[in-house]
């Protein structure tokens, strides 16, 4: 397990120890979509993910 | 041991399914986020032969997907697969050309064209679509002549040059649902109805998903659509109408997460399974 913050409500997250960067995920507190953009070691920093754009989907 | 490349931009939960099932199955998976790579056939050192592209974002993948094919790679699904289902206006004419059931359409640049092309289809309400996109984003019921010029209008004005090719699509009355078929080399492995009472039923947009038994008819139409636009990994929209079975639209990266639980049906394992056997016959 792996813990940081969420970048918009400072609650502490906890990142299981499959997570991949990139990945997206939720804040547990304030429900924003995060976005995994760096992972080494010990160490995971979370952003907000980014809007959608034009060209997103299947 | 095999390797497959997973090319992508964001990592949804369909891509974790995905490198879950290929884990269950021993299977190595690179995971390549094309907006860190620098795509240069001179100097890209590359470590696998097939890859799977799942990026969210349409451009960056067809970009990449014609990439990693000019060195080699056999990307699935290729880039002809992905330049006809990117592109609702191509996949249209696609499958009336090769007589896969689908509603009439038509294709106009200003708004004089769109009220004869309304006529054709029989008139109103019709949909417009931009030609480009997804998860039910900027699709309009057009009931009236009215509602008609307005949003011809904003897009003329507001939209990008994509905004301004007008795809016309005859509405289709649904029962509160539509179907979609996931189809793998034209076999369709499982289904699912989308309801909604809204007249988009994409789960993106509210759509509850729900088991949809894979019937004969289904089983046809879409392996006939699959054939018509080059197979691969595909998923297709299909409306239920009173003359039977019409495809809508077709997916070249589906999501499927939401579609697993319903059907029971390992679609993550089923797409890892399809790559592995594209590597064995390289």
């Amino acid at each position: 397990m792996l813990k940081t913050n969420c970048p918009i409500c400072d609650v502490q997250v906890t990142l299981s120890k499959n997570t991949e960067e990139s990945e997206i995920i939720s804040c547990p507190d304030c429900h924003t979509r995060l976005v995994v953009a760096n992972l080494k070691g010990n160490t995971a920093i979370l952003e907000e993910a980014p809007k959608v754009e034009e060209d997103w989907g299947e | 041991m095999i390797t497959i490349g997973l090319l992508h931009t964001t990592i949804r939960g369909d891509e974790k399914l995905i490198i879950e099932a290929a884990k269950k199955r021993n299977i190595k998976i690179k995971l390549i986020d094309v907006r860190e790579e620098i795509l240069n056939r001179k100097t890209y050192q590359c470590d696998f032969e097939v890859a799977l592209e799942r990026c969210v974002s349409t451009v960056k993948g067809n970009h990449a997907t014609r990439f990693f094919e000019s060195i080699g790679v056999k990307v699935i699904n290729n880039s002809s697969v992905s330049a006809i289902c990117e592109d609702k206006f191509v996949t249209s004419l696609i499958l009336q050309k090769t007589h896969v059931p689908t509603p009439d359409f038509a294709m106009v640049f200003n708004a004089d064209q769109a009220q004869q092309a309304i006529k054709q289809l029989g008139g109103f309400p019709v949909v417009i679509k931009p030609p480009f996109g997804s998860w039910g984003r900027l699709l309009a019921k057009v009931n009236d002549i009215d509602a008609l010029e307005t949003i011809l209008e904003h897009k003329d004005v507001l939209g990008s040059p994509h905004q301004k090719s007008f795809y016309l699509q005859k509405y289709i009355k649904k029962p509160g649902r539509d179907i979609r078929s996931f189809v793998i080399n034209g076999v369709t492995i499982c289904a699912i109805y989308r309801d909604s009472p809204h007249w988009i039923t994409n789960t993106a947009r509210g759509g509850v998903a729900t088991n949809c038994p894979v019937t004969k008819e289904l089983s046809n139409i879409s392996k006939k659509a699959s054939d018509a636009v080059g197979g691969g990994i595909l998923s297709m929209d299909v409306f239920e109408t009173a003359d039977g079975l019409q495809i809508n639209e077709i997916n070249h990266t589906t999501e499927f997460k939401n579609s697993e639980k319903p059907t029971g049906v390992s679609i993550s394992g089923a797409i890892v399974d399809c790559c592995i056997k594209v590597a064995k016959n390289l």
